[in-house]
């Protein structure tokens, strides 16, 4: 694949608006929100904490599915990737974020099966339908872009970009956030996206740490909260 | 033991000394088992390395032994290297504390980070309940903590960890250089829970509304019973959830509740004041003892 058309296949994967199901969650930020505890000043501040714990163990993950897609055959595909996929729902104590996530994925990588004839995602799909387990986003994401055939770099930075804007679109619909403040945020988050994919790239899986205790808070309450706009 | 003996600088409130330090490979191994006949738990055996140490086991009222871990040199120095292993026989029940907080000391400039390793087995059917003070990162502190547990069908765990910001009452607070914590929970061959955390407040501040904003002590209480079925737990969760909703006032203090993969819940603490903490943990504990195993909590006796 020549590189001008993959770099277009990878933005149309990573648009925020792909039909995934993307807008329905907020992964707690709806309660730090509705508690006070953030707003639109904290919000750039927050966000780069985001990025440089969730985002990085995200990283990391999207990663090892990569390579599971890029440089795995289908022999062993299902065991590495169920075991993956076991492991990163242990890193996420909120059920709901946890079943975001696994629904995201799921939803992007039958998409990605519906774009050609990939036994790898087929297999991977099987397999997790097979054992009821979740299909994780980061993970789905760095298999269907190593299977695509996409640049492993740039594939990490075009999935923190989609979380990181998909963040701050949740944000639009939380707090008093308008289009051109929600752009500058995200566009002054760039070199922390470009910083969080370069330091993802010598870590294991094993070894991803990951601190946010206030927004684990806040999707983890996140089922109390009365008037809800999102699924997490 | 293993001992090497070396001056060191140590620093306290302010004024600093050259003394002989010590930093020490030592372990602790504790095996516990149920005596068919009494119903109670017994330390079968114990392999115990200076300055790690278990006085003895005392009888709970409800028949299970208790422990109170004991680090003789008052806390970990750059450079140690302690391992405790845990082994709760099938159908044994005990509790395991500490006599006081765990103190982590700064280090030489050129010492390893300290490493505390805990390996931990519960058999089937039975119960181990880990209720230590909390560790208390001094300036300069690195810790390195990693924590395997693994539980058998049937059985359950309470174990809860509290980190504080460092010596509060004289106002140190985030001032250790690292400390990070890895904990793996596997029930019934599967792993439930992993808590990977590294936190270095001078590279990434831990005051970011990322973090941990204006909290400072924060805890993690693990609640398991391998085999409750999954509806149960969704169930527990709420009842947990009320009964957090009852400790305090969010400004002061946030606890969240969520059901594991399987087998359990976790529940999480960032609390203003370190002493809001443990009589959350507590109540949480009562109320999930109680509905997991039909019988109250019974708070661990302490020595000191």
């Amino acid at each position: 694949m020549d590189s001008e058309l993959a770099e277009l296949r990878l933005l149309h994967l990573a648009d925020s608006a792909l039909p995934i199901g993307g807008l329905a969650h907020s992964f707690g930020l709806e309660l730090l929100v509705a508690a006070g505890l953030l707003g639109v000043r904290e919000l750039p501040e927050f966000l780069k904490g985001f990025l440089e714990e969730a985002g990085f163990l995200e990283a990391v993950f999207c990663r090892a599915g990569f390579r599971l897609g890029n440089e795995a055959g289908l022999e062993g595909l299902a065991r590495n990737w169920l075991a993956l996929n076991e492991r990163l729902s242990a890193r996420k104590p909120a059920r709901e974020s946890r079943a975001g996530s696994g629904s995201l994925g799921r939803n992007f990588l039958a998409a990605v099966g519906g774009l050609g004839d990939f036994a790898l995602v087929r297999e991977a799909l099987r397999a997790s339908k097979e054992t009821q387990g979740l299909v994780h986003h980061s993970l789905a994401f760095g298999l269907g872009c190593g299977v695509l055939g996409f640049e492993e770099e740039r594939a990490i930075l075009a999935f923190l970009h989609s979380c990181a804007a998909s963040l701050v679109s949740a944000c639009q619909r939380l707090l008093p956030l308008g289009q051109n403040a929600a752009m500058r945020i995200l566009w002054e988050l760039k070199p922390v996206i470009v910083e969080t994919m370069k330091r993802s790239a010598g870590c294991s899986v094993d070894d991803a740490s990951c601190f946010m205790p206030l927004l684990d808070w806040g999707a983890m309450e996140h089922p109390a909260l009365a008037t809800r706009l999102f699924i997490s | 033991m293993k001992i090497v003996v070396r001056p060191e600088r140590i620093e306290r409130a302010g004024e600093s000394a050259l003394q002989p330090r010590s930093h020490v490979a030592a372990s602790l191994r504790l095996d516990f088992e149920r005596d068919a006949f009494s119903g109670r738990t017994l330390l079968a055996a114990s392999h115990q390395e200076s300055p790690l140490k278990v006085v003895r086991a005392f009888t709970v009222e409800d028949g299970a032994a208790l422990v109170h871990l004991h680090n003789v040199s008052g806390g970990l120095l750059g450079g140690d290297r302690l391992e405790l292993a845990v082994n709760v026989g099938v159908g044994a029940e005990v509790q395991v504390t500490t006599t006081g907080a765990t103190r982590i000391y700064r280090p030489r400039v050129d010492a390893l980070a300290a490493l505390q390793s805990n390996d931990i087995s519960v058999g089937e059917n039975a119960l181990l309940e880990y209720l230590p003070d909390a560790v208390i990162p001094f300036a300069g502190a690195r810790l390195s903590q990693r924590t395997s547990i693994r539980l058998a069908g049937g059985a359950g765990l309470f174990w809860w960890e509290i980190v504080a910001p460092g010596r509060e009452a004289r106002g140190e607070i985030f001032e250790y250089e690292s400390v990070e914590f890895v904990t793996d929970l596997v029930a019934a061959g599967r792993i439930v829970a992993a808590e990977h955390v590294r936190l270095e407040p001078k590279k990434r501040g831990l005051a970011s509304l990322g973090r941990l904003g204006a909290y400072r002590t924060w805890a993690t209480f693990y609640i398991c019973r391998v085999g409750v079925r999954a509806g149960e737990w969704l169930e527990m969760e709420k009842e947990v959830r009320e009964v957090l909703g009852l400790l305090g006032r969010r400004e002061d203090v946030l606890w969240g509740v969520s059901t594991l993969t399987a087998h359990g819940l976790v529940v999480r603490c960032a609390a203003k004041r370190g002493c809001d903490v443990l009589p959350g943990l507590q109540e949480v504990w009562r109320v999930a003892k109680w509905r997991l195993y039909g019988r109250g909590a019974v708070l661990p006796r302490k020595v000191n």
